[in-house]
């Protein structure tokens, strides 16, 4: 019989299948998410996500809901939700706690009868992969007939490959993955300065995870700026995932919104590399595109997911990224990238905006530059 | 759609061994048949495959098998597909999540549960959490039956287990007695069927047989096929297969129970 091969245990907590399903429903333009499950779980994305204009609730089981089962609980909220918020779209999401005791969400939906589309997602926080609470959100979300089996398959696709990319050279990489904050920004923007000056041909790409865009896109602005100052000879070339033509309402307003800020800014965008969901591709695209045109280039800048591009092409570079993960350094090293800098808490700070915020190693670029 | 039905009924009162000889019946009758032992001991088809213990889901699952149906579903006597759930040994983890698991598991690689005309669940004596109403939750149960004997307690089961099913809005299609040789038996879980707004379909006696033919592997059916009490199971088998009617049960209060099982 065909075994599996062991995946090996990994010790370090991981995002949350949960919390994956929650952003997942926001980027479906959900209104109120109910959690059916502990009244802490997923504590600090419920209140972010309210950022971004979800409500997410809770049914706050406890003790004696986890023994004689939360079905009341769950039907009591989801009559509040509909008075108090008046929502055009319902999430239901569960949790361990409700899925362990064996917690049916639907019957629920049959006892309220709303008259607005449900989603009833049935998650745990216990798969080795988050994607898989992308991949059962949006499996309820086809099933309500909110996206397409088009859509479905397209995400499904992509996920796996971001299922990949993280088992390669990401957060699913390795046994334990100690955090670290990188290397010091101030050296590293010294170091890209150095090389502007000198004139060096750049590459300079956002391949970014969705609303995190936000604040990548900052980085690739200023080092455009910069460098258009600094080295007028040095020949940099922009790349980007912001195509606004695919991918799921949120992240098409989101694309669209940043490529307009950076092109009202000055910045060409020399190469379109996909969406802002396809990240996990996008870097194939890019890989594609440099090893056609850019070969010979003497650096490159990556933000976002740098460890989604393949090393093929960009072995002979002089590589600098910007993660938002602590624990993406050491990967990130080991892949061969000489400056591995982490803008922290990165995430937070790109809910709730339509537009491009500050980042650290932009800021210190910037500052850098008016000094040389 | 395939007619799925579940059998409650008190711990140890002969679930399983009525589950195994009416599924023998049915493949007799030519009627594709589909048996999932829902219960951790996993005992439910062992009588219609020769005394053969076959690898169950959660054993599977736990070596991190990447599972195909072909591993999980055998064929029995005169092809009835055997699965069985199995689970965690008493007193560890959580049996009921198991079920829940492995239910979703076998939807979506078998047909075993679609492609068939009888499906049997055969489900624990005490339907202890969510996880054992797992099959009725997920729509995949739409008659059940209540087995027990005459005397109070399998009776007090029997009750409780209807208490269940309203809850749940399921439909008890009938009552099956399953005899202890108590007196008056056939008399009084006549009566409590009618006062729970269901009737009795069956009365099997109690048989040394059923137990002589489980020791060697077998059912009575594929054992003793002349003896009475196979004829017993298969009349019990063609009412199943036959039954449309089927009415949620309206439980009875513990005085009621009391006077009605008073000899
Ligand atoms: N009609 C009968 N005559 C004689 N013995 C019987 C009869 N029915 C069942 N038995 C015997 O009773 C014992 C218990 O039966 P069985 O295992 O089928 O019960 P069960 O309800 O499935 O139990 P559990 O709740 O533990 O799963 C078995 O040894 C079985 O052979
Ligand atoms: S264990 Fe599961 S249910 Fe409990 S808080 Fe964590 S994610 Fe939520
Ligand atoms: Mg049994």
């Amino acid at each position: 019989m065909p075994v599996k091969e062991k995946e090996p245990l990994i010790m370090h907590p991981r995002p949350s299948s949960i919390v994956a399903a929650l952003y997942t429903l926001r980027d479906l333009d959900t209104d109120v998410v109910i959690l059916h499950g502990p009244p802490g779980c997923c504590f600090k994305h419920a209140r972010l996500l309210e950022e971004d204009g979800m409500r997410v609730v809770t049914t706050s089981l406890d003790e004696s809901g986890f023994v004689f089962g939360g079905h009341d609980s769950l039907v009591e909220v989801l009559e509040k939700v509909i008075r108090r918020f008046n929502p055009k779209r319902i999430g239901i999401v569960g949790t361990c706690a409700s899925m362990i005791i064996g917690e049916e969400l639907h019957e629920a939906v049959m006892d309220v009868q709303p008259d607005v589309p449900v989603i009833e997602v049935e998650v745990h926080a216990g798969y080795r992969d988050n994607t898989k609470g992308v991949i059962i959100a949006l499996e309820s979300a086809l099933a309500a007939g909110i996206i397409s089996e088009a859509e479905f398959e397209r995400q499904k696709a992509l996920l796996k490959e971001a299922t990949m990319v993280e088992k390669r050279h990401g957060a699913a990489s390795k046994e334990y993955l100690a955090p670290s904050r990188g290397d010091l920004k101030f050296k590293v923007a010294g170091r890209l300065l150095e090389l502007m000056k000198q004139g060096k041909k750049g590459l300079n790409i956002l391949n970014a995870k969705k609303e995190t865009a936000f604040m990548f896109a900052d980085i690739n602005l200023d080092v455009a700026e910069v460098a258009g100052k600094t080295g007028p000879g040095s020949q940099i070339i922009n790349m980007a995932n912001l195509d606004e033509n695919v991918g799921l309402p949120k992240n098409r307003r989101n694309a669209s919104e940043i490529k307009e800020e950076l092109i009202r800014k000055g910045m060409d965008i020399h190469h379109i590399t996909g969406g802002l969901d396809e990240y996990p591709i996008a870097g194939d695209t890019a890989s594609r595109i440099i090893g056609e045109k850019y070969q010979d280039f003497d650096f490159a800048v990556i933000t976002g997911v740098p460890h989604a591009l393949p090393m093929d092409h960009l072995k002979n570079m002089e590589l600098f990224s910007i993660t938002n993960g602590p624990r993406q350094v050491v990967p990130l090293k080991e892949m061969g990238h000489q400056h591995v800098m982490v803008e922290i808490d990165l995430h937070p700070k790109t809910l709730g905006v339509n537009h491009i915020v500050e980042s650290e190693f932009g800021a210190t670029l910037r500052e850098m530059s008016k000094g040389a | 759609m395939p007619k799925q039905i579940a059998i409650y009924g008190k711990g140890g009162i002969g679930k399983s061994s009525t589950a195994s000889n009416v599924a023998a019946a049915c493949a007799d009758e030519g009627h594709r048949v589909t048996i999932i032992g829902c219960d951790p001991k996993s005992d439910s088809s062992i009588t219609l495959l020769r005394g053969r213990r076959i690898p169950t889901i959660m054993d599977l699952m736990r070596q991190g098998m990447d599972i195909r149906e072909e591993d999980i579903v055998f064929s029995g006597y005169k092809g009835v597909r055997c699965v069985e759930i199995g689970g965690p040994e008493p007193g560890i983890g959580c049996a009921g999540r198991g079920i829940i698991v492995a239910i979703g598991l076998l939807k979506k690689i078998s047909k075993a549960i679609e492609d068939t005309d009888l499906v049997i669940y055969d489900v624990p004596g005490d339907i202890v959490c969510g996880g054992f109403v797992a099959p009725v939750k997920k729509g995949l149960v739409n008659e059940a039956y209540v087995l027990t004997s005459g005397e109070y307690m399998p009776l007090y089961a029997a009750n409780n287990i209807c208490k269940g099913l309203s809850r749940l809005e399921m439909t008890l299609n009938g009552v099956i007695c399953n005899s202890r040789g108590a007196p008056n038996e056939e008399n009084i879980v006549s009566g409590f069927a009618k006062e729970i707004g269901s009737r009795l379909i069956a009365f099997i006696p109690k048989d040394v047989l059923v137990q002589t033919c489980e020791r060697e592997g077998f059912s009575v059916i594929e054992k003793a096929p002349d003896s009475g009490i196979a004829e017993v199971y298969r009349k019990l088998a063609q009412s199943i297969m036959e039954n449309k009617e089927g009415k949620i049960p309206t439980p009875l209060d513990d005085s009621k129970l009391r006077e009605l099982t008073r000899i």
